[in-house]
């Protein structure tokens, strides 16, 4: 019952730090969204770059309120 | 001091007389394509539109300033059905997964994280499919064809041919689908590096292929008048 006990609080651990790497990498790859959609409204200019810019914020601005949440919360 | 205004005026054009010099063009440009039943000679506005024709503001890294973008072309909008169905039914997933009974041994806090993970999973992907639709198009100049296309995050490819490097153009046409929906493939042969410029499910492609004879059609009497750029 114990050793039960013990291994679900390593489970629930290694899943804690496992996600806030993961989320932590993803900030990551937000960066690189954000700077793809600067590359592309680079490339071609149709009058509709800041409400794609705008969403590339939001992404961005999502990815590091999820790893915060994650950090603080688990 | 008498010569300053004669010396600023020798290298900067005065804004009419450009913007009157561009509409000339257009008329000119627009006359060409005469066909009275193209129904879409209205000038496009809309940015997000597949078939912008005459698009009001369509610049591009390689164009030249006195270019004029004739088409702007994206696949058809209905392409993009596919990803927003799974797009709705991923939003949907967490409200049935949280019914299930073996949810409880989830304790609250990972629950949290999992479902905000989920969704920003999700805007992701809606951002990457979205992205994708709006920057791969095909653009059609009075000079030449271009195709813009983003394979994926970090790689971009920009293919053109000028307008009397084309050899052949042939239309694509093929299922219920495209054939409700009035979309297809226009594929140009061209005698330029890049020996195939396609047009992959751009909406009215029989019109697009009657803009692009026109602009031959024009290209080649330019030859003949001596007025090639």
């Amino acid at each position: 019952m114990n050793m039960d006990v013990i291994s679900q609080e390593i489970l629930w651990t290694a899943l804690k730090w496992g996600m806030t790497l993961a989320l932590l990498l993803y900030i990551g790859f937000a960066l690189v969204v954000l700077r793809q959609v600067t590359m592309m409204t680079d490339t071609l200019d149709v009058g509709f770059e800041k409400p794609v810019r705008f969403l590339a914020y939001v992404h961005l601005l999502f990815a590091i309120i999820t790893f915060l949440s994650a950090f603080l919360l688990l | 001091m008498g010569c300053m205004p004669e010396v600023y005026n020798s290298h900067t054009k005065p804004k009419k007389s450009i913007i009157k010099e561009q509409k000339v063009r257009e008329k000119r440009l627009d006359a060409i394509l005469s066909d009275k039943s193209l129904e879409f000679k209205k000038k496009s506005k809309n940015p997000l539109t597949a078939f912008g024709y005459f698009p009001r503001k369509a610049d591009f890294e390689t164009k030249d300033k006195e270019e004029h973008v004739i088409l702007l072309l994206r696949k058809h909008p209905i392409t993009n059905a596919r990803w927003i169905i799974a797009s709705l039914i991923l939003i949907m997933l967490p409200t049935v997964i949280l019914f299930l009974p073996t949810i409880n041994a989830i304790p609250e806090r990972f629950m949290v994280v999992g479902i905000l993970g989920w969704y920003m999973f999700i805007l992701a992907y809606i951002i990457e499919n979205f992205l994708s639709w709006f920057f791969n198009v095909n653009i059609i100049t009075d000079e030449r064809i271009v195709d813009i296309d983003f394979h994926n995050l970090v790689y971009k490819e920009i293919s053109d041919a000028k307008l009397d490097r084309i050899q052949d153009v042939t239309l694509q046409m093929g299922g219920a689908i495209r054939l409700f929906f009035n979309f297809g493939d226009v594929i140009v042969q061209t005698a330029a590096e890049t020996p195939n410029i396609d047009f992959h499910a751009i909406p009215n492609p029989d019109k697009v292929v009657k803009i692009l004879q026109d602009l031959l059609l024009e290209e080649e009497q330019e030859k003949l008048d001596g007025r090639v750029r």
